[in-house]
């Protein structure tokens, strides 16, 4: 019978930490996510040679790295039990909204884990001055969460594709457009210290509730076949 | 252990136009042990991925009921052991975590107390904390059955059961079967 003395016995936590400890042991995906984040921030920074960048520009950018960065690595998620035999493994063994929700929350722990270590650099390096930072926080984290819920989703169904990593940012970046144009002008008032965007972040955090909604209806169908 | 019966209807299944499976039929009741034979090919692994849900059949339909009532989608999956060659496990995980994994997405918490005895069983005991990477492909078998043990599912689907096994092993598994709890075995062997 299910035990239900721990939270950390639930199957998707069980999924969370199975992976983390993977990923901690292999280091695949955050190696790929942090070399990316690091080298593109340092080149950014190394062009303008000091020079300070607009605000629009400067947010433009940072969502720019974050989102190509989580496209190197996120599809590790669902490509790495694909291409190792374990998805057979996990079919067998775990429900649809077990594995949706660990990949989910291991994928918002690499995506956290990232802008933990961007954000500072992205202030250092380009010389970028944050007027309201907790208007960028909050940004951020709806803006994780929008592509922490499509990449999954979008990396379960290219399991069976071929060319994944090119396919994988083809058929995510449309679907997170609306999110991205929504953050990186948010971003643009957290920057510049004119904030009077409540409507976008309202608009972002609808957006991540649908695509969840409409995440974990379309996992199920996907998990079954 | 709580009998289940399961049900094979008219199960048809093509691969790029090719009929392997058409019209198969078969019950097993508990304690029965069904054998599947058939040359490279014939389409005894797939039956048992159609069985074990994990492969969706063109016509037909599994059923696995408890007396009258018929299981659902989860009550059917937890019903389910299988050992095949393709159950791989996580190479950067020791034998030991990838069993709790397995009990922990059973909802088998109370399964941790078990592990030491089910690997000793299987012998990996010794090799219990070692990393899957580094076993033999015998010994990724054996941990195979460690997890259909541990897992108490009243229905085992074992495809090829003694591969890559040595002649000890190979008695296990035969032990295994013989002495395990009433409930059907879906046995598959080449011939």
């Amino acid at each position: 019978m299910p035990d239900k003395s721990s939270i950390w016995d639930k199957p998707l936590w069980t999924v969370l930490t199975k992976d983390l400890t993977c990923e901690f042991r292999s280091r695949q995906a955050l190696g790929s996510l942090g070399m990316f984040a690091l080298i593109t921030l340092a080149c950014v920074s190394m062009s303008l040679g000091g020079a300070v960048l607009e605000p629009q520009l400067a947010a433009a950018l940072l969502w720019v790295v974050l989102f190509f960065a989580a496209m190197a690595g996120l599809a590790r998620s669902f490509v790495q039990e694909q291409e190792t035999g374990t998805l057979f493994t996990l079919r067998l063994y775990a429900s649809a909204p077990a594995v949706f929700f660990g990949k989910l929350m291991f994928n918002l722990v690499l995506l956290m884990g990232l802008t933990a270590m961007i954000l500072p650099l992205f202030v250092i390096l380009l010389n970028v001055d944050v007027l309201l930072p907790e208007v960028l926080l909050l940004t951020v984290l709806l803006g994780n969460l929008g592509i922490g819920t499509v990449s999954t989703l979008t990396a379960a169904m290219l399991t069976r594709a071929q060319g994944k990593g090119a396919l994988f940012t083809v058929l995510t970046f449309p679907v997170l457009l609306p999110q991205f144009l929504s953050a990186v002008s948010v971003t643009t008032q957290a920057l510049n210290g004119a904030f009077t965007g409540y409507r976008e972040l309202l608009f972002m955090a609808g957006y991540d509730g649908l695509m969840l909604a409409a995440a974990m209806l379309l996992f199920d169908i996907l998990w079954q076949d | 252990m709580t009998s289940v019966y399961v049900d094979i209807e008219n199960i048809s299944r093509n691969f790029s136009g090719r009929t392997v499976l058409h019209n198969i039929n078969g019950q097993a009741s508990p304690g029965e042990c069904l054998v599947l034979t058939g040359r490279n090919g014939a389409g005894k692994s797939t039956l048992l991925k159609i069985v074990a849900g994990l492969l969706r059949p063109d016509a037909g339909m599994i059923r696995f009921r408890r007396g009258e009532r018929e299981l659902d989608v989860e009550e059917r999956r937890r019903c389910i052991g299988m050992v095949s060659p393709e159950v791989v496990w996580y190479k950067n995980l020791s034998g030991r975590e990838n069993l709790r994994f397995v009990a922990r997405l059973r909802g088998r918490k109370d399964a941790a107390r078990e592990l030491n005895t089910y690997l000793s069983r299987v012998g990996l005991g010794t090799d219990s904390d070692r990393r899957v990477g580094e076993y033999s492909t015998g010994m990724v078998q054996r941990l195979r059955f460690a997890a259909l043990l541990l897992l108490q599912a009243p229905v085992w689907l074992l495809d090829e059961p003694s591969a890559n096994l040595d002649l000890v092993g190979k008695a296990m598994v035969e032990g295994l079967v013989d002495g395990s709890p009433a409930g059907p075995h879906h046995f598959n062997g080449d011939q």
